[in-house]
């Protein structure tokens, strides 16, 4: 029998092995995945027992700060700018997950990063905890600017600095309580949750950059720089004939000018004057597709923005205009939607932008064609003050050549001197715009108007770039989207450069 | 014959090693044992401070009896088998304590009760060491183990005083007190099973029967235990104790093998095994719902994969070292207390104190098997053979399906999991290994005919 029994022990000890390979699996090698499942609360619980980093904005106003509590959370989040910064900072709740900046920047406010780490190692005796504070980029009284200009109206504005891409401003309206949802009365906090979820305007949406509009006029400005990408388009050439309507090939339907005004001539004047019929001639005949959709994609359109915020939305250009159908000598190759190209150079059809995404065109503008990376986050600090991580400005597209560039901010400067943004018109600065009216129906007239301009002191780069877009408002005149939009970027314009 | 007695030098001799023998060995034993307790306290110690909020003072007391109890059981294995193995006892004890701890962490009731369970079941120990002091008394009432174990089995199906609890009928309550007599009975069978196959395994060797194209063992030396084991089958299946069932088909393999020596029985009981899993795989519900929930619990992760995931997170948490003891996220995994403890140690006690529990299980069954190995007497070495492989194989299946290795089959972790029978029963099997271990080492096992 011994043979056997020292056969049943390697048996068993195989069994036993077989234990210890699978609990290494499970408590180590895979732990990690297993602790970051969604319905795992394990990190949560412990993250609502320790004290999370403060948000500040930066010109150092608190954000969100963690309060002790009394109760099975040792730990509340507490937003003292109530609803300003709602959609930048999010929530963060027990029971119903986290959002904005509080998910981003979840391992840095909990202290979970590599080199908040190490800290917590240097002084372990003294700080049990190494949360980092979180420093944004974004300004508060701008911000607040912003939530006075709009008022009342639906809407959303963002304002970036071109040469970096740091995101100055971000508000859009209605925006929401955190502090409400963040609550640890945990029913409380859901039923508010269920209110803002089921209200029909969509509160809980950061229009700047998770809601998508029809671009409308302001789409003309990336028109123009695939015109000049493609060297179809300068100065001075083509001219476009003075009309009222453009009817593109393949169809019936003309395209009008706004109130049925005639308008044509070169680039600087039907940018001034937003003429359709001479940009969706531009589009449909001097360009066509491939150069549209290379400067839209080049714009950001059709990529995922790499912004540091949750879920933002990506803006669309259409890619497919079917098949070919001639190819005359006089101007580009006609397609069978040949129209719905000519309709995409005035910003409509399927065409579809976030504000965060038309700041970022009048940014490259203003910066030499270079799109820069949009963030929020400015530095990490410990607990002791110590910078530890910083943000470094990059490019994320390249949208024309620094020459086409200066050609294009000279055209938009043009359009507040001479053109339909000339509400804009500020002594001692200089100010490039484009207005813009997405017609959304015609009975009653509605439209959304928009505003899309860099500025900055005169004989200096630009500091800013701003799209201001106000929802659903009536009337569908070319003259609709100054009217509104207008002196709201112009008060902006105005706090965000300190006049 | 005249009543005079020689001294024989060489029996004195023989006398005199045995009592340095038995010294060393109850001195390894202490020293193990305070080893144990220290660990048990330390830990018991953590998960106090760990938990903030002030344990009940009486807890400390209930410690106390833990650890009194060890000293009484080794003062038993001194006195009444002390050439015994030293490890057996210690390493019992030292599953019993940490188990205490973390069952106190869990729910303070059931603390109480555990305490006075552990001394009902050290009483046992001690009653067995001193009624029992010739194993082989009970190969000559094997065909009554094996009844006793039978009736044992089938009693949770009787009205009236069968219970069913958690879906599973293996409950038998007598006024205040429940218990699972299918505890008691693994034992019983095994004592049955080395009586029988120690008479009959010459004859099971031996392969004379004609069946179809195959020459196999005369049935009729094999009938009683497929018997005997499709009995206890039955009833587990009847009761819906899986794990019970895989734990007395592994028991009956096992023997069988280790008696006969020919792999066919084992081939032929895979075969067995796999036709009677399929059978059970089609014919009941809460058998696939255990194999879907092994292959992947995260298709009901709030309903009948819940358990499984919670202890997947909760041994994920533990991560190498562990939350440390109090500081894990208690509450989460249902029957936490009892079947799924060694997820709570996991969580606390990290990758570090799950991997000395299964090494724990491992030197006892290394124990268990050294014993049987050393015992020239065929029924003692077959039942120590038995006895180790029900915990071996006990703490192999439970904790196997706690971590996802295999599909989940509730049966308890021996001497750390909540609960009186298995307690009971477990230090029942330990003190039949220890009186082995002593009668093997004092080579006090030559059939009486024969001395």
């Amino acid at each position: 029998m011994n043979r056997q029994i020292k056969a049943l022990g390697v048996v068993i000890l195989g069994c036993y092995l077989a234990l210890f390979i699978k609990l290494n699996q499970v408590q180590v090698l895979d732990a990690d995945k297993y602790n970051d499942r969604p319905e795992n609360t394990r990190q949560q619980v412990r993250d609502f027992n320790h004290p999370r980093g403060n948000i500040v904005s930066a010109d150092g106003v608190l954000l969100a700060r963690s309060d002790e509590q009394k109760g099975e959370l040792q730990f509340q989040r507490v937003y003292p700018q109530g609803d300003l910064f709602a959609h930048i900072t999010g929530y963060y709740s027990f029971a119903l997950g986290s959002t904005g900046v509080e998910r981003f920047y979840n391992d840095e406010l909990t202290g979970r990063t590599p080199a908040l780490r190490i800290r917590r190692i240097k002084g372990m005796f003294n700080e049990p905890t190494a949360e980092g504070e979180l420093v944004l980029t974004v300004s508060s009284p701008l911000q607040q600017a912003i939530k006075d200009a709009l008022g009342d109206s639906e809407g959303a504005v963002a304002v970036i600095e071109p040469s970096t891409g740091s995101i100055l401003a971000m508000y859009s309206n209605p925006t929401f309580d955190p502090n409400a949802i963040s609550s640890n009365d945990l029913d409380q906090a859901a039923k508010v949750k269920g209110l803002l979820d089921a209200a029909p305007s969509k509160p809980l949406l950061a229009r700047t950059f998770q809601e998508r509009f029809f671009p409308g006029s302001t789409f003309k400005i990336v028109t123009a720089a695939a015109g000049l990408e493609s060297g179809k388009v300068t100065p001075d050439q083509p001219v476009y004939p003075t009309e009222t309507s453009y009817t593109p090939p393949g169809t019936t339907r003309a395209i009008r000018n706004f109130d049925g005004s005639n308008c044509g001539g070169a680039l600087f004047e039907i940018l001034q004057r937003s003429c359709n019929a001479a940009f969706a001639r531009m589009a449909a005949e001097t360009l066509g597709p491939e150069p549209m959709i290379a400067t839209a994609e080049a714009a950001g359109f059709n990529s995922e923005v790499p912004l540091d915020l949750p879920r933002p939305a990506e803006s669309r250009y259409p890619t497919d205009f079917g098949a070919l159908i001639s190819r005359p000598e006089a101007t580009a190759p006609i397609y069978e939607n040949s129209a719905k190209l000519a309709q995409t150079g005035i910003g409509q059809n399927d065409v579809a932008a976030t504000p965060l995404q038309m700041a970022m065109v009048a940014g490259a503008v203003a910066n030499g064609g270079s799109v820069m990376r949009p963030h929020v986050m400015k530095e990490v600090r410990a607990r002791d003050g110590a910078v530890v991580d910083t943000y470094k400005p990059a490019e994320w597209k390249r949208f024309t050549t620094p020459e086409n560039a200066e050609t294009l901010r000279s055209a938009m400067v043009g359009v507040v001197e001479n053109g339909t943004a000339s509400i804009l018109q500020t002594p001692g600065l200089t100010i490039g715009a484009k207005t813009g009216t997405a017609q959304l129906g015609t009975d009653p007239p509605r439209s959304h108007a928009w505003m899309v301009a860099f500025a900055g002191p005169a004989g200096q780069p630009p500091s800013i770039a701003i799209a201001v877009i106000v929802q659903d408002v009536p009337g569908n005149s070319g003259a609709t989207g100054g009217r509104i939009a207008g002196p709201i970027a112009h008060r902006i314009i105005q706090a965000a450069l300190g006049l | 014959m005249t009543a005079v007695a020689f001294e024989d030098p060489s029996v004195a001799l023989r006398d005199e090693a045995r009592r340095r023998t038995a010294r060393r060995r109850r001195t390894t034993e202490l020293g193990l044992l305070i080893l144990a307790a220290m660990v048990v306290c330390g830990t018991y110690a953590l998960a106090s401070l760990g938990r903030t909020a002030s344990l009940p003072a009486n807890i400390l007391w209930f410690l106390a009896i833990i650890l009194g109890l060890g000293l009484v059981s080794h003062i038993a294995v001194r006195r009444l088998a002390p050439l015994a193995d030293p490890l057996l006892l210690p390493l019992a004890l030292l599953l019993n304590g940490l188990g205490y701890v973390f069952i106190a962490r869990l729910n303070n009731a059931l603390a109480g009760k555990q305490a006075g369970w552990s001394a009902v079941s050290v009483i046992g120990f001690v009653i067995i060491l001193v009624a029992l002091k010739d194993i082989r008394v009970l190969e000559r009432y094997r065909y009554t183990a094996g009844l006793v174990g039978i009736v044992l089995l089938v009693l949770p199906l009787v009205p009236v005083i069968g219970k069913s609890i958690n879906g599973s009928r293996i409950w038998v309550r007598l006024g205040p007190i429940g218990f699972q007599p299918g505890e008691i009975a693994k034992v019983a069978l095994a004592i049955f099973l080395a009586g029988y196959l120690v008479e009959r395994r010459e004859l099971l060797g031996v392969a004379n029967f004609k069946l179809g194209p195959m020459t196999i063992p005369d049935p009729k030396h094999f009938a009683p235990v497929l018997m005997a084991v499709g009995i206890s089958l039955i009833v587990v299946v009847f009761e819906r104790d899986l794990g019970s069932a895989l734990l007395f088909f592994i028991l009956f393999l096992v023997m069988m093998w280790v008696a006969t020596g020919r792999a066919t029985y084992v081939a032929v009981g895979m075969t067995l095994f796999a036709a009677a899993a399929y059978f059970a795989w089609t014919a009941f519900d809460h058998v696939q719902t255990r194999v879907t929930v092994w292959i992947d619990p995260w298709v009901d992760p709030t309903g009948k994969g819940y358990q499984i995931i919670q202890a997947t997170y909760a041994l994920a948490w533990g991560g190498l070292t562990g939350t440390g003891p109090g500081l894990g996220v208690a509450g989460r995994i249902p029957k936490d207390e009892t079947d799924f403890i060694f997820a709570v140690i996991g969580e606390e006690l990290g990758l570090l104190g799950s991997t000395a529990i299964i090494c724990a299980f491992l030197l006892l069954a290394g124990s268990g098997l050294r014993v049987s190995r050393r015992s020239a007497d065929p029924f003692m070495s077959l039942l120590a053979v038995g006895l180790t492989s029900l915990l071996a194989f006990q703490a192999f299946i439970i904790v196997a399906g706690v971590i996802r290795l295999l599909p989940l089959t509730g049966v308890t972790l021996p001497f750390v999991s909540y609960g009186g029978s298995s307690l009971v029963a477990n230090y029942l099997l330990l003190a039949l290994l220890i009186r082995i271990s002593d009668q093997v080492e004092s080579h006090d096992e030559m059939p009486v005919a024969q001395r």
